[in-house]
C-alpha cells in the first residue's frame, strides 16, 4: 500500500515509469549489493562446479573428464573417503555437543543468578577470538611432554601415563572436538537464553498448577516450545562445523598423518597446495552437497515447526 | 541447596570456558624458561612485559594492525552502506525481481566459503586482484552482505509504514523518507551491524590466507603463524604465540562489550521472532 502512493508520488510528472528517477534509484539501491554477492558466491560456485569437470590444474589448460573426479575421490582416494568420514563425524559429534551444553547452560543462565552480566559478557570471549587463534592456544594447553592438562589430570590421579592429545589419531580426533565445542557453545547458550526468555510463562505456570515438577515441566513443555531454536541452532552450526577449516589449521593441521583432516583442509591441500584445481574442486562440491544436505534438513524441519520466518 | 549447586555450575562453567584464555595471558607474562619449567605453572612468578615491546617490534604488530583495521573496518563500513541500501529498497519498495534477488541474497548464505574460494583465487590471479588489499576488502565485503540486508531489512521493517506517509504528506521523496525517517531510527542498528561485520572480518583467516602474499599487507591473524623465534632457537616460543594471541584478541574485547546485547539478532539474522 504504501509503496505504491509514495512511488506515484514522484511518477505525477508525466515521464515513462522505467524513466523515473524512482524506480531507477530502486534499483540503483539493490544491484551493488545484489550483484557483488552473486561475483562473489553463486558465480563462483558454478565455476567450482564446472572445473570439478575438468582436470584443470596450474600446469595443464583442462579438459572436460565428466565424472571421472568423483569416481576416482569416491572409489580409490582412501584419504578422502576417511576425510568425509571424519567430517561427518566431527560435524555430528561438536553439533550435538553443542546443541546439549548450549541449552544447559543457557537454562543455568536464565536461573536468576548473580554475575549474569558479567558471566554473559565473558562466557563470549572464545566465541569472539579468530578460530585460528583459538586453534594454537589450546595446541599449548595439549602439549604433551610437560603440558599443563597432563600436568593436572596426572596430579588429579585421573590418568597414569602422559594421554597423547594430538598424536595419537583417535585420541585428535576428539581433541579437535573438544577444540570446537569449547569455542562454539556460548554462541549456542546466547541463541537459547533469547528463546528462553520469549516463551510464554502461561504455559509453564499452568504446568506447575497441574502438579508437573521442574524436570516434566522441562522436558514436556519446555524442549517442545524450544524446537524452532533447537532445528536453527543444530542448522546454522552443522552448517558452520562441516566446513570446519582454520581452527584445526591451528591445532592439528589435519594429522597426525590424516587422521583430522576434515574436506575443507583436503580440499585447500589438492587445490592450494598441489594446485591441481580440477580434483580440488571436485572436493569442494562434496562439501557443498554436504552443506545443502545439513541446511536443507533442518530448514525443513524449522519450516515445518512452524516457526514464522522473515519474509 | 539449589542455589548452591547452581552457582557450583556456573563457576565450572565460566572456568572451563575462560581457562585457556586465561592461560594464553599468563603465559605471555612469563619468560620461556619459566613456561618450559616442570611443573607447569598456573600463575606466573613474576610479570614479565618484555615479550610486549620485543613483539610489538619484531612482530611488526603495528603495521599487521593497521592493515587489519583497514581491511575489517572498509569492508564492514562498505557492507554495512550497500547492504543498507538494498535493505531500504527491499523493504519499502515492490520492483520487478525483488523475491529472486532477496531468496539469493540470503540463501547465498549456504555457500561455503572454501567453495567459492578456489575460483575467487584464479580469477583474481587472472584480473590481477590476487595479493591486493582492494581485493581483499571486496571479498570481506561480499561477505558480510547477507547479513547486512537481513538484520538491516528485519530492522527497517520494525519502523511503522505510517511514519513513511506521514513523511511523503511533508513533502519528502525516496532520499527525504531515507535520510529523516528511517536512519535516524535505524541508525543504531545499522552500528551494530558494522560491528559484527568488523569482528568477522578481523578474524577471517582463510581468504587472507590464500589471496595475499606480501608481507606489507597481511592481516594479524596471518601473522599468528609467522611469530619470529625468541631468544631460543631450538625451541617453540610458546610465550611469544601467547603474546601474539593477546595483541589480536585484545582490540576486540571493547567491541564485543558494545555488541554482546544484540549479538542474537545479529547471529540469528532475525529469522526466529518471538
Amino acid at each position: 500500500m504504501t509503496t505504491t502512493t509514495v512511488a506515484q508520488g514522484s511518477a505525477e510528472h508525466g515521464r515513462p515509469r522505467i524513466l523515473t528517477s524512482r524506480y531507477a534509484i530502486i534499483y540503483l539501491f539493490v544491484l551493488p549489493a545484489f550483484v557483488l554477492r552473486m561475483l562473489y558466491s553463486f558465480i563462483p560456485l558454478v565455476q567450482t562446479v564446472w572445473l570439478s569437470l575438468t582436470n584443470r590444474s596450474l600446469v595443464n589448460p583442462g579438459a572436460f573428464v565428466g565424472l571421472q573426479n568423483y569416481q576416482f575421490a569416491l572409489t580409490r582416494d582412501k584419504t578422502l573417503i576417511n576425510s568425509l568420514g571424519y567430517t561427518i563425524a566431527y560435524t555430528a559429534a561438536s553439533t550435538l555437543l553443542e546443541t546439549v551444553l548450549g541449552l544447559g547452560i543457557a537454562v543455568l543462565m536464565m536461573q536468576r543468578l548473580r554475575g549474569r552480566g558479567f558471566s554473559n559478557f565473558v562466557m563470549l570471549l572464545p566465541w569472539v577470538m579468530a578460530p585460528l587463534l583459538a586453534g594454537v592456544v589450546w595446541r599449548v594447553i595439549y602439549w604433551e611432554q610437560s603440558g599443563l592438562l597432563n600436568f593436572m589430570l596426572l596430579e588429579a590421579g585421573l590418568i597414569d601415563e602422559l594421554v597423547r592429545w594430538l598424536s595419537d589419531p583417535a585420541m585428535a580426533r576428539v581433541s579437535v572436538v573438544v577444540l570446537t565445542v569449547w569455542k562454539n557453545v556460548s554462541w549456542v547458550a546466547l541463541i537459547f537464553m533469547a528463546a528462553l526468555g520469549s516463551l510464554s510463562k502461561e504455559v509453564l505456570e499452568a504446568a506447575a498448577v497441574d502438579g508437573a515438577n521442574a524436570l516434566q515441566r522441562f522436558w514436556f513443555v519446555t524442549l517442545p516450545l524450544l524446537r524452532p531454536s533447537i532445528y536453527l541452532v543444530l542448522m546454522l552450526r552443522g552448517m558452520a562445523e562441516v566446513q570446519t577449516f582454520e581452527q584445526i589449521l591451528g591445532l592439528t593441521q589435519g594429522g597426525p598423518g590424516n587422521a583430522t583432516r576434515t574436506l575443507a583442509l583436503y580440499s585447500y591441500q589438492r587445490f592450494f597446495v598441489e594446485l591441481r584445481y580440477g580434483y580440488g574442486s571436485a572436493i569442494n562440491v562434496l562439501l557443498l552437497l554436504l552443506t545443502v544436505a545439513i541446511g536443507g534438513v533442518f530448514a525443513w524441519l524449522l519450516y515445518r515447526s512452524g516457526t514464522r520466518v522473515a519474509r | 541447596m539449589l542455589r548452591l549447586v547452581q552457582y557450583t555450575l556456573l563457576l565450572v562453567t565460566l572456568v572451563l570456558l575462560l581457562f585457556p584464555i586465561y592461560y594464553m595471558l599468563a603465559t605471555s607474562v612469563m619468560t620461556l624458561d619459566e613456561f618450559l619449567r616442570v611443573p607447569p605453572r598456573l600463575v606466573p612468578g613474576n610479570l614479565n612485559f618484555d615479550n610486549y615491546p620485543f613483539m610489538v617490534r619484531r612482530w611488526n604488530y603495528l603495521p599487521g594492525l593497521f592493515n587489519t583495521i583497514m581491511i575489517a573496518g572498509l569492508s564492514a563500513l562498505g557492507a554495512t552502506l550497500l547492504g543498507g541500501m538494498a535493505a531500504y529498497s527491499f523493504s519499502r519498495a515492490t520492483f520487478a525481481g525483488k523475491a529472486l534477488m532477496y531468496s539469493l541474497l540470503v540463501a547465498s548464505i549456504a555457500v561455503p566459503a572454501m567453495v567459492t574460494l578456489g575460483p575467487i583465487f584464479i580469477t583474481y590471479f587472472e584480473i590481477g586482484l590476487l595479493d591486493t588489499r582492494h581485493g581483499i576488502i571486496l571479498v570481506y565485503l561480499a561477505g558480510g552482505l547477507p547479513l547486512a540486508v537481513l538484520v538491516l531489512f528485519t530492522y527497517y521493517n520494525s519502523i511503522p509504514r505510517e511514519l513513511d506517509d506521514a513523511a511523503a504528506i511533508d513533502g519528502c521523496g525516496w532520499f527525504g523518507t531515507l535520510f529523516r525517517v528511517i536512519l535516524p531510527i535505524a541508525l543504531p542498528g545499522a552500528f551494530v551491524t558494522f560491528l559484527l561485520l568488523l569482528i568477522a572480518g578481523w578474524n577471517e583467516f582463510l581468504f587472507a590466507f590464500v589471496l595475499t602474499v606480501r608481507p606489507e599487507i597481511r592481516v594479524l591473524t596471518l601473522r599468528l603463524l609467522e611469530v619470529p623465534s625468541g631468544t631460543n632457537i631450538m625451541q617453540v616460543p610458546y610465550d611469544l604465540y601467547a603474546v601474539g594471541g593477546v595483541l589480536v584478541l585484545l582490540p576486540l574485547v571493547p567491541l564485543l562489550f558494545r555488541v554482546q546485547r544484540q549479538l542474537v539478532t545479529g547471529i540469528t539474522f532475525g529469522a526466529v521472532k518471538e
